[in-house]
């Protein structure tokens, strides 16, 4: 065991000291040549025969260096490096291949690893606090096919109470903005509302001051008022790291709250997609949230994420059969209604914990669908780009077998020699992926600012890269480096030697054999790029589709300038009076055409409904606008009957609605809706039908416009209502915005500055992880036929290189050029053939998975399906068709001569 | 592995130049040339190391912690390598005298048996 340790350091020691170790043995060897040469001169040999006998003696002091530094070598290792030199000289050689064989690959790693890091960021990071792996999030089974998230404040308070079950309970909600007072005006930040238990249970100290306990998470505060704790970012930005911070005032929504805390960067909370910069104890939300209240809401207001950290040695079993038996206890405890309670219990309600060491962000549910298929196409960009390098380096080997033979005659192993091919691949695999990982950070940064960019909130998808992303990189590169060098360098090893230095030129057909197994990897290649042409083919049709489809107004010239009304001291009638005013000075604005009012823009995701019925029939729901005069006119919505709202559609001068046409069909099939009355569902109103109009889509896109139903702005019975004016503008809408923040400024100056977006954007938005699939999908849908073009044409060239004596034969013997061309043109036309066929089946059969993210597009659709097979016909045919014209050039003369 | 004079070449055991590398060494530190030279008087110039294995063998001991190398002053005070035996050296060159003992008297009876 000690001689093999003392050899071990031996080596590496002589690893770093070579130069030294070097000079050393030649001194060594000098100083013995010297002695020999005076014992020799001593017993009178002449001079120069001593020095004859002392070179016979030594021989090639080169050759003395090799043997002795060898002995000081790891052999594994000095094989290594001679194997990376001479493939790196093989590499050089051949500047074509290698640059197709780095781009393939980087583009396949870099794809892959940037889709990597946007699933690590979003699905498998831990959240950056003490044994995160204790932390649990509580959710509710109603018996439904998902598990609800979304607490009221009741259910969670109760929880929060049990003790002895974990070691912590916590809730919180994000804003997008809490609104903060400053000098120079009101701010948007964004922030959070948390329960006293948030930091206790994320086991992370604040950095300056302290964080917020249950003392604060009392309504009106602790006894010194309200506190607030901030993050390290919002310290920096607001008070420049001032260190008397604590003690401050802010002034959030109206209400002076002072801070009490600092929390250190690493901090990012429990949602890894926000970054909050205030956090606000829960029990101020009716302050925050004004004049909404969810906390009064009571079992009603779904709106808490909530989350647990086990007792040490406790598991998630023994918490689940615990929470199923203190659920019913809580329904009675906190839920007034019998009857809600008794329908629960119909559903088997009960409380369950689910692991939670990633933190918990309702993104989850939207995007990790659309990122897995993602990843499924990088994937299978990757699988292709290696399916294509295997055939293109056995191709090439097949080339090399000559020199491969010589190496094997020589005395080379077949281990060696497949060691060698392998770190060849292995040098390009790396490479590639260096490359691939250098692009990495850009693409996934900005595949992440495109998919959130249509869903309004501040959201956060961290792409750096961690080890996770670096260990998923190399494991693929040395994925790839197998895939793409093992199986060639098994083949063209494999060969009986003297065979192979025989048949130099082959006229032969004797390894007809050997290239089925290229090409089933060559129709393999085919069938998978057709499946990756035939999705993009598919998501691009549905996203055209999506494009084309008729929202039911006209977004062209349409800018929404939303205005933010609930922190302001005006109400009602006096502050829809600011709207009219405002609406009327934007409407002098030049390039104005029309303008009106809307509690919701379209397409922004936000749904309104409310239940209405005919006199006498069963009540339906209807999906709810609240709107301004003109508004159907400034939409370009068809106004079928009746007339648009106006000012003078008070609250004294009798309710009214107008419907779309749909749900006109509903209520008064076969008559006219006008002038006919609706009640409303819950508080019996009345309402007199004034008009009809086109239906218009109304959540987002891809939905289908639903029965619909406005009512009049003036008739609006929000408290303090945000309403967006809506503009249609015949000019440029740049002068506007600036028109629009003085004018605000000046008739609201409690109205934070409005905030301006073209209806273009909003479409945009609303489709943009459709756009943003599309497009990847046609990009690497390219990628794949250009690959798979590549694989096609290197294969057939390089086969057909090496049947030239054989095509020289046929044409001495009279084939015509015409066959010659058909002849190799067939080779490459089953392949391509089979391979479509594959591809389609396996279209068909993997159609579901992609049926969910089509739009009115079915996943068979025939003209994506033969468009996707005429393409890949097309590059085949382009592929193959120059190699076999070159063949039909071959002088016979001159190809049979070269034998 | 090296040259014997008069003696018919392969007939030596493997191994056998280590151990009387290591023997020649028992006495005290010497150079490369020196340990040849040692190894030639001392068989009466009936074995010749040649300096193709001998140069090999001192590295390997060298590099399996059995013998010590240092730079000194050669008695004509030149710069040159010094081997030296190491205590696992010395135990290697015990053991070997031991097997080679053994070994030669086996031999020796069975070539004297009549």
């Amino acid at each position: 065991m000690i001689p093999f340790l003392h050899e071990f350091a031996g080596r590496v020691r002589s690893l770093f000291l070579k130069r030294r170790s070097d000079r050393e043995i030649a001194e060594e060897l000098e100083f013995h040549q010297s002695l020999m040469r005076e014992k020799l001169i001593g017993q009178g040999v002449p001079q120069s025969a001593a020095e004859r006998e002392v070179r016979r003696t030594f021989g090639n002091p080169n050759r003395w260096q090799e043997r002795l530094r060898e002995l000081w070598q790891f052999r594994a290792l000095e094989n290594f490096r001679r194997d990376v030199s001479f493939s790196i000289r093989l590499l050089k050689k051949s500047p074509g291949f290698t640059a197709i064989a780095l781009l393939t690959l980087a583009l396949g790693v870099g794809a892959n690893t940037a889709v990597f890091s946007l699933v690590n960021g979003l699905l498998l990071r831990p959240l950056p606090v003490p044994h995160s792996e204790e932390l649990v999030v509580l959710g509710m089974d109603h018996g439904g096919p998902r598990i609800s998230n979304s607490f009221p404040a009741p259910f969670f308070r109760a929880l929060e109470s049990k003790h002895d079950l974990f070691s912590g309970v916590f809730a919180c909600s994000s804003r997008d903005g809490f609104l903060v007072r400053e000098k120079s005006g009101a701010e948007n930040v964004p922030g959070i509302l948390v329960s006293g238990d948030y930091f206790s249970t994320l086991q992370i100290p604040a950095e300056l001051g302290r964080y917020l306990t249950p003392q604060d998470d009392r309504p009106g505060g602790n006894p010194g008022g309200l506190a607030v704790v901030i993050s390290d970012s919002y310290w920096n930005n607001r008070f420049n790291r001032a260190p008397d911070v604590i003690g401050q005032k802010l002034q959030i929504a109206n209400t002076p709250f002072t801070v009490v805390g600092v929390m250190p960067k690493r901090f990012i909370g429990a949602d890894p997609t926000q970054r909050p910069e205030i956090f606000v104890p829960l029990s101020t939300e009716p302050i925050i949230d004004a004049p909404e209240n969810m906390i009064a809401a009571g079992y009603h207001g779904w709106w808490l994420a909530t989350m647990a950290r086990l007792q040490p040695g406790a598991t998630l079993d023994s918490v689940n059969a615990a929470l199923k038996t203190m659920s019913l206890p809580i329904l009675h405890e906190t839920v007034p209604d019998a009857n809600w309670i008794a329908n629960q219990e119909k559903q088997h309600f009960h409380f369950v914990a689910e692991p939670g060491s990633r933190g918990f962000t309702f993104i989850r549910f939207v995007f990790q669908k659309p990122l897995m298929a993602l990843f499924g196409m990088c994937g299978g960009i990757l699988l292709l780009a290696c399916m294509n390098l295997a055939s293109l380096l056995m191709a090439r080997s097949a080339a090399r077998e000559r020199e491969l033979a010589t190496r094997l005659a020589m005395g080379a192993t077949r281990k060696r020699l497949i060691q060698q091919l392998l770190i060849e691949s292995l040098l390009v695999a790396s490479l590639g992926t260096l490359i691939g990982l250098l692009l990495a950070p850009i693409v996934s940064q900005s595949l992440a600012a495109a998919l959130t960019s249509g869903n309004g909130r501040n959201i956060f998808i961290d792409t750096s890269i961690d080890l996770r992303v670096l260990a998923f990189a190399a494991v693929s590169a040395c994925i790839a480096a197998f895939l793409i060098g093992l199986v060639p360098a098994l083949q063209a090893t494999s060969r009986n030697l003297s065979d192979r230095i025989k048949d130099g030129q082959h006229a032969t057909q004797l390894h007809e054999r050997r290239r089925v197994f290229p090409r089933v990897l060559l129709a393999s290649q085919v069938g998978l790029a057709l499946l990756l042409v035939v999705s993009a083919g598919l998501l691009a049709t549905s996203l055209f589709r999506l494009y084309l489809s008729d929202a039911g107004f006209d977004p062209k010239g349409v800018v929404n300038i939303g205005l933010e009304a609930g922190k302001q001291p005006l109400d009602g009638d006096p502050l829809m009076r600011v709207y009219q005013q405002f609406a009327e000075s934007i409407s002098h604005q030049p390039g104005v055409r029309n303008v009106s009012l809307a509690s919701i823009v379209p397409l922004t995701h936000y749904i309104w409904d409310d239940s209405f019925r005919r006199p006498g029939a069963e009540s339906r729901g209807l999906n709810m606008n609240a709107v301004g005069p003109d508004y159907f006119q400034t939409m370009r919505i068809a106004l079928f009957e009746g007339r648009e709202f106006q000012w003078s559609d008070t609250r004294t001068a009798g309710l009214k609605i107008i419907l779309n046409r749909s749900a006109a069909k509903l209520f008064f099939p076969n008559q006219s809706a006008l002038g006919q009355t609706l009640l409303s569902d819950d508080k019996k109103n009345t309402y007199e039908v004034v008009g009809v109009v086109a239906d218009a889509k109304y959540e987002d896109l891809r939905t289908a416009a639903p029965v619909a139903g406005y009512i009049p702005i003036t008739q609006f019975n929000q408290k303090k209502p945000s309403l967006s004016v809506v503009v249609r503008l015949d000019g440029p809408a740049i002068p506007l915005a600036s028109a629009a923040r003085s004018l605000a400024a000046q008739l609201a100056p409690e109205i934070p500055a409005p905030v301006m977006t073209s209806m273009d954007r909003v479409v945009d938005d609303s489709i943009s992880s459709e756009r943003v699939m599309a497009i990847l999908s046609l990009f690497f849908a390219g990628c794949a036929l250009l690959v798979t073009g590549i694989g096609l044409y290197g294969t057939l060239a390089y086969s057909t290189a090496r049947r030239t004596s054989e095509i020289g034969i046929r044409m001495a013997l009279g084939a015509q050029r015409a066959r010659v061309v058909a002849l190799i043109f067939r080779e490459n036309a089953t392949v391509a053939l089979a391979g479509c066929a594959v591809g389609l089946f396996a279209a068909i059969f993997s159609s579901r998975v992609l049926a969910s993210f089509l739009y009115e597009t079915s996943p068979r659709d025939p003209v994506v399906l033969l468009g996707s097979v005429a393409a890949l016909a097309a590059i085949a045919s382009a592929a193959s068709l120059l190699p076999a014209i070159r063949a039909a050039r071959i002088e016979p003369i001159s190809a049979i001569r070269c034998e | 592995m090296f040259r014997e004079e008069n003696i018919e070449p392969g007939d030596l055991i493997q191994g056998t130049l280590e151990m009387l590398v290591l023997k020649a060494l028992a006495r005290g530190p010497l150079h490369g040339y020196a340990v040849a030279e040692w190894i030639h008087q001392t068989s009466q110039q009936l074995l010749k190391v040649e300096e193709g294995a001998l140069y090999p063998a001192l590295h390997r001991l060298e590099l399996r912690g059995l013998l010590d190398a240092k730079w000194g002053a050669s008695e004509n005070n030149r710069r040159a390598k010094f081997y030296q035996l190491t205590a696992e050296g010395k135990k290697k060159l015990n053991a070997e005298s031991q097997r080679w003992a053994r070994l030669s008297a086996a031999v020796a009876f069975v070539m004297q048996a009549s």
